[in-house]
């Protein structure tokens, strides 16, 4: 009997050793380095998702790259939706503080981006619930989530929104 | 050179029995030195992991700074945060929430909830004659200072989204005079119509 209860207690003590050293250094892994994604919807096509339903794409988010929240005009990232906090949404970011953009179906013209904020864009115009819906998303959004990369090659197409004025 | 133990002693005798005795001396203080390095830089990252998730998903002390929640928060009082709310989603109003500040994503902001979505919050001040509300959209939260004459708060850069949330402060630990749970607000029901 006291055999097997020194047994019991060696594999218990065992396990505790291996789940409080590999439990944390995941979850920091993947908060903080990278993970894998399913993309969703059809608003960036054709760069993601360009099969529709049929098959969704499967994307690297890199969070080590965006750890200073620095973003280039041109990269897509995902971030929490100003909307629903529960979801994440994928677009590509047009311009950053201080642009001024003209902007598609948006409430007004032209909105310079203020301090702090960026304007994010599906490729798939029409079919897209990005800034020209909610307006310059907060640059802190993005920190919960990330930049992106992707399994296969991007072309990244040309920048659709027109960019009126960069700020240097 | 320190080398303690019969496994080690047992190496430096079989080693000087090889090569030449300096190649012999490098090789152990090398295997010893390496050994300790990668056991240190193991023992940090599982610390730092740990740590991560306790205050990402826990919650941890922070110290606050700046006038704008006197008199409920002190300029470098240390609080008690604790994250578990923001994840299940129940910052309700009058709560004291840390957020990510708006306008600079590298720091944060200590302010109080007033209104949560589809609220109606009065923004005109108490002098003016018209009375001018708002209502906050879905997702977003009113964040207001205690302090109204000295906070930039939503009364200045509009709702907050609620993923900028990053956890409610629930208690004081310090001043030792202030110690115990946050007081309510001072200002009163400022959302008509609850």
């Amino acid at each position: 009997m006291a055999q097997s209860q020194g047994w019991v207690t060696r594999y218990f003590k065992a396990f505790c050793k291996g789940f409080f050293v590999a439990v944390p250094v995941a979850v920091t892994f993947l908060d903080r380095v990278a993970c894998v994604a399913r993309v969703e919807g059809a608003s960036m096509q054709p760069s993601l998702n360009p099969g529709g339903s049929q098959s969704s794409d499967v994307v690297l988010l890199n969070h080590w790259k965006v750890r200073n929240f620095e973003v280039q005009r041109g990269d897509i990232v995902s971030l929490v939706s100003p909307k629903n906090p529960e979801q994440k949404i994928i677009k590509r970011v047009i311009a950053l503080e201080g642009d001024i953009v003209k902007t598609i179906g948006h409430k007004n013209r032209y909105v310079k981006v203020p301090r702090g904020h960026i304007w994010v864009e599906g490729d798939h115009h029409g079919h897209s619930f990005d800034s020209n819906s909610f307006g310059p998303a907060m640059n802190s959004l993005k920190a919960r989530t990330t930049s992106l990369v992707t399994f296969e090659q991007i072309n990244s197409p040309e920048i659709c929104t027109e960019l009126l004025h960069r700020a240097e | 050179m320190v080398i303690a133990g019969i496994p080690e002693t047992l190496d430096v005798i079989f080693l000087f029995s090889r090569g030449p005795w300096w190649q012999s001396l490098h090789r152990t203080m090398l295997r010893g030195i390496l050994g300790k390095t990668f056991r240190l830089v193991g023992y940090t990252i599982q610390y730092a992991c740990i740590a991560h998730c306790a205050f990402e998903y826990v919650g941890g002390v922070v110290m606050c700074s700046g006038p704008s929640m006197e008199p409920t928060i002190q300029n470098s009082d240390i609080v008690c945060a604790e994250n578990l709310s923001r994840h299940f989603y129940g910052i309700q109003r009058g709560d004291i929430v840390i957020a990510k500040s708006p306008s600079d994503p590298k720091s944060n902001i200590c302010k109080r909830v007033i209104g949560l979505e589809g609220d109606k919050i009065l923004t005109s001040r108490p002098s003016d004659f018209f009375k001018s509300h708002n209502y906050v959209p879905t997702g977003h939260v009113w964040l207001e200072g205690d302090n109204l004459q000295n906070s930039t708060d939503s009364r200045y850069y509009g709702p907050v989204p609620y993923g900028l949330i990053r956890g409610r402060i629930f208690f004081k630990i310090w001043p030792l005079s202030d110690f115990g749970f946050l007081r309510d607000s001072p200002n009163g029901h400022r959302s008509p119509g609850d």
